[in-house]
C-alpha cells in the first residue's frame, strides 16, 4: 500500500515538473518571443525560399550585437549575389556582373519575416492560435496560424522553435488553402557570436550604385485619394521619387496592417501599361487608367483587394 | 521432308542459312503456300519471344490487308481543307503573339549580357485584362520594366525569389548611362 502512494507521489511530482519547465504560451507570447529572439541572437543556417514556383536556397546569416543586427544572404544558385541588410539599407553585390547595387529600406526588417514589434492592435484583424507542433530542421516547433478576420487579405503559418523562439519556416497560404510562399530553414544553428560583414570592403572591390535614400513626404501631396480600404490598412510612407528615369517621378504610397503591405504607384500616363489584374506568386497587382494618370495597386493580398482599393481611388482635386 | 523445310525455314529466320540454300527455299515458298504460312508462324513465334508481347492474327491477315490496299480507290481531288471555329482560331492567334513576345523578350535579354531585363513578370499568370479604351501598343519588356520597379519598390522580397533572370534593369541601366 505505501508502495503505491510511493508511486502515485512520484507521478504528481514528475508531473508537476513537465509542466512548471514548458508553461503554456500562448500564440501572441509565442510571437512576442519570436521578434525578441529573432533582433537578440546571433544565428545562421541554410534557408530556401519558396517563391512564384521557384526554389532559392540561400546561406542565411544573422549577427547582432549591442542593438545593431545585421541580415546576410549568398544565394548558392545562379545568379550569383551576396546580399547584407543593415540598419535601414539593403546592399546587393551581383558577382557574375560585379555590381553592387544598394537600396534603402526603412520600413522593413527581415528577409524571413517582417512582423509588427506590437501585437496589441492586430486583434481585431488576424487571429492567432497555436494550432500544433512539428519538428522544422530537426527542432521541435510551435506552429502558430495568423488567421485574417476577412478576405481581404492571406492567412500565414509560423513554425516557431520551441527553445530559441527563432521562426524556422513560415507559409503565406491563398484563401483556399493553397500554399503561395514558404521560407524553410533546413539547417541552423545559434552561436554566442557572430561576425558583421563590411559593406564598405564590398564598395572598394566593386564601387556601389547608389540607390536615392526614400525622401518620405506627406501623403496630401500625392495626386490621388485613396477612398476605400480594408479595415486595419494604414500609411507607412509615401514619396514622389524618380522610378525608370530620373524625368518621370512616381507617386508611391505604401500602406500596411503590420503583416501584409500594399503599395499604390501613380505616374503619367505616357505609354499605355497593360490595364487588369497581374499576378506573381503572392503578389497580385491591378492596373488603370484615371484621365492622363497611370494607377497601379500591388501587394501581398487577394486580386480582389487590389481591385477594390484601385477602384476606390480618385484625383485629388 | 516436311521437318526438314521447317528447320530451313527456322535457319533462314535466324539468318542462319546459306544463300543457295535461303534461295531455294523462297522459291519453294513461292510455290507452296503452306510454307509461307509456316514462315509467318515461326517469325510471329520469334517476335513474341523477344518482345514479350504476342497478338494472334488469321494466317492470310497480311495477304487479306495487301488485297484491301490494292482495292483501295485513290482520289485525286484536292481535300476540303479542315475549317478552324472562329474562337480555335482567335486562340491560335493569340497563342502566337504570346510565343512572339516571349521570344522578343528573351532576344532582348540576351542581346545585352550584362544587363538582363527583370523578367518576374514575364513568367507572371496573366489573368484576363480589361478592355482598355485608348490602348497602345507597348513592347512588353517596357511593361515588364516598369511592373519590375513597382516590384523593387514594394519589398525586398525581389532579392529573395526564385527568378533566375532577375535583376533590377531599371536601376542598373540608368547608372550606366552616367
Amino acid at each position: 500500500m505505501m508502495g503505491i502512494k510511493c508511486f502515485f507521489l512520484a507521478g504528481f511530482l514528475w508531473t508537476g515538473s513537465v509542466f512548471a519547465s514548458d508553461p503554456v504560451l500562448t500564440a501572441r507570447q509565442v510571437l512576442e518571443k519570436m521578434n525578441h529572439a529573432m533582433a537578440v541572437l546571433n544565428y545562421q543556417g541554410t534557408v530556401a525560399f519558396l517563391k512564384n514556383g521557384k526554389l532559392e536556397p540561400m546561406k542565411y546569416v544573422h549577427a547582432a550585437e549591442k542593438g545593431v543586427q545585421q541580415e546576410q544572404l549568398l544565394s548558392l544558385n545562379s545568379p550569383l549575389r551576396e546580399i547584407i541588410r543593415e540598419a535601414d539599407q539593403v546592399s546587393c553585390l551581383f558577382k557574375e556582373t560585379q555590381q553592387t547595387l544598394v537600396d534603402y529600406r526603412p520600413f522593413e526588417h527581415s528577409f524571413l519575416v517582417d512582423m509588427p514589434k506590437n501585437l496589441d492592435d492586430m486583434g481585431g484583424i488576424y487571429q492567432f492560435d497555436i494550432v500544433g507542433e512539428e519538428n522544422i530542421a530537426l527542432r521541435p516547433s510551435y506552429i502558430v496560424a495568423i488567421q485574417p478576420k476577412d478576405n481581404a487579405r492571406y492567412p500565414r503559418k509560423i513554425w516557431i522553435e520551441k527553445q530559441q523562439f527563432l521562426p524556422l519556416k513560415v507559409v503565406v497560404y491563398d484563401n483556399s488553402d493553397v500554399l503561395l510562399e514558404e521560407v524553410v530553414f533546413t539547417d541552423i544553428e545559434v552561436k554566442k557570436s557572430l561576425p558583421f560583414v563590411g559593406v564598405k570592403l564590398l564598395d572598394t572591390v566593386y564601387p556601389a550604385q547608389p540607390i536615392q535614400p526614400i525622401q518620405t513626404q506627406s501623403s496630401d501631396k500625392a495626386a490621388f485619394v485613396v477612398t476605400q480600404l480594408p479595415t486595419g490598412f494604414r500609411e507607412v510612407f509615401f514619396a514622389r521619387k524618380p522610378m525608370h528615369n530620373a524625368e518621370q517621378p512616381v507617386d508611391h504610397l505604401l500602406l500596411s496592417d503590420g503583416f501584409t503591405s500594399v503599395s499604390i504607384y501613380m505616374e503619367n500616363k505616357i505609354a499605355s501599361m497593360q490595364p487588369g489584374l497581374q499576378s506573381v506568386g503572392a503578389i497580385n497587382a491591378y492596373s488603370r487608367t484615371i484621365n492622363n494618370f497611370q494607377l497601379t495597386v500591388m501587394g501581398e493580398v487577394p486580386a480582389e483587394t487590389v481591385q477594390f482599393i484601385a477602384e476606390g481611388i480618385q484625383l485629388r482635386e | 521432308m516436311s521437318e526438314d523445310l521447317n528447320q530451313k525455314i527456322s535457319q533462314f529466320l535466324d539468318n542462319e542459312l546459306d544463300p543457295v540454300d535461303a534461295l531455294s527455299l523462297l522459291k519453294k515458298m513461292r510455290s507452296q503456300p503452306e510454307l509461307q504460312d509456316t514462315l509467318n508462324r515461326y517469325k510471329m513465334i520469334s517476335h513474341a519471344m523477344k518482345a514479350d508481347a504476342f497478338l494472334l492474327t488469321k494466317a492470310d491477315f497480311s495477304t487479306k490487308i495487301q488485297q484491301q490496299i490494292q482495292q483501295e480507290p485513290v482520289c485525286w481531288l484536292p481535300q476540303q481543307r479542315k475549317r478552324f471555329k472562329p474562337s480555335h482560331k482567335q486562340m491560335a492567334v493569340a497563342a502566337s503573339f504570346v510565343i512572339v513576345a516571349v521570344i522578343v523578350g528573351r532576344s532582348v535579354n540576351d542581346s545585352d549580357q550584362h544587363f538582363k531585363a527583370a523578367s518576374a513578370f514575364q513568367v507572371a499568370q496573366q489573368l484576363p485584362p480589361e478592355k482598355s479604351v485608348n490602348s497602345v501598343d507597348v513592347p512588353q519588356d517596357q511593361l515588364n520594366k516598369r511592373i519590375n520597379d513597382y516590384l523593387q519598390a514594394h519589398n525586398s522580397s525581389v532579392y529573395t525569389n526564385g527568378e533566375a533572370d532577375f535583376q533590377p534593369f531599371a536601376r542598373v541601366a540608368t547608372y550606366s548611362q552616367k
